[in-house]
């Protein structure tokens, strides 16, 4: 059986998805391919290119927030809509992680786009301007 | 020959002068032997001796002459060499001067220059440091200054205004 690189299965597992084939069904199958090219280690750096791959053809980007203190629900949404409309995509999934080291505002990372609205960046470059 | 032996004879010359003819004879041939065998082996060799003396006495002189002028010659020559010697003398005593004085003109340079680059370095070095004690300065300052903002954002920034940050930060994210 061939070998395939994971960017060749990521995009092979977004064309799947994209015609309707069931998720489980693409899983098994970047499952076999893994292990057929003995990537099993891999699974998590395929499920990135996959991601990249979702968020460069304006589907879903997986989206890390980081804050110093939890966001209400309507700031969550409009920050939801927002990234949405910078990273052009139709859908964001959002994971959110507390960190007090950024004192105020908000940090969003994407597999392709990164702002960085945090207190921490500001002073970082209040400093290097001095 | 006859007056004389008239005279003699007659008593009247010779005679009368108190002088016997017959010694006076004897003594006038033995003046003559005396004085041939004088000429004939003494005078020669006393002629001979004279002559040597006086030919070595003439070149005792012309020696003593020569000898005189080459001294002379040799003083001359001395006051000469010893001219010219001190006009060496002169010369070189003159050119030493000059080099001395040529050596130290070059060393004042060479100390000007050397005081010069040594001056010039201390100031860059200076320079250098006071660059890098201003910049050492500029980042503890801004340490400093970020340090003491955010213990102020920290004890100022709550929740609400946290959230208020947030939303502004929202309309403007792109």
């Amino acid at each position: 059986m061939a070998s395939f690189s994971r960017r060749q299965l990521a995009i092979y597992a977004v064309d799947q998805l994209l015609a309707k084939r069931p998720a489980s069904e693409v899983s098994r199958h970047l499952a076999a391919a893994l292990i057929a090219g003995k990537k099993q280690n891999q699974a998590d750096l395929l499920l990135d290119d996959v991601a990249e791959q979702l968020e460069s053809r304006g589907l879903v980007a997986r989206a890390t927030l980081t804050t110093a203190t939890a966001l209400s629900e309507e700031l969550r949404a409009r920050l939801t809509e927002q990234i949405k409309k910078a990273a052009g995509v139709a859908e964001v999934s959002l994971s959110e992680q507390i960190d007090p080291t950024v004192i105020g505002g908000f940090r969003v990372e994407t597999t392709e786009h990164a702002w960085d609205e945090t207190i921490a960046r500001r002073l970082e470059q209040i400093k290097g301007g001095i | 020959m006859f007056s004389l032996n008239t005279q003699f004879a007659s008593g009247s010359g010779i005679s009368s002068l108190g002088i016997e003819l017959k010694s006076f004879l004897f003594q006038l041939i033995t003046f003559i032997i005396v004085l041939l065998i004088l000429r004939r082996w003494v005078f020669p060799k006393l002629v001979a001796t004279l002559e040597a003396r006086r030919k070595t006495l003439e070149e005792s002189l012309v020696q003593a002459k020569q000898t005189q002028e080459t001294l002379e010659r040799a003083e001359a020559s001395a006051d000469k060499i010893l001219h010219k010697a001190r006009v060496q003398a002169d010369a070189a005593l003159a050119d030493a001067q000059d080099q001395a004085k040529d050596v130290v003109a070059q060393a004042e340079t060479a100390a000007e220059t050397q005081a010069a680059r040594v001056l010039k370095e201390a100031e860059q070095q200076l320079s250098q440091e006071r660059d890098k004690l201003r910049e050492q300065l500029k980042g503890e300052l801004a340490d400093l200054v970020v340090l003491t903002t955010e213990k102020v954002l920290r004890a100022k920034l709550n929740p609400r205004e946290d959230a208020k940050l947030i939303s502004k930060s929202i309309e403007e994210l792109k």
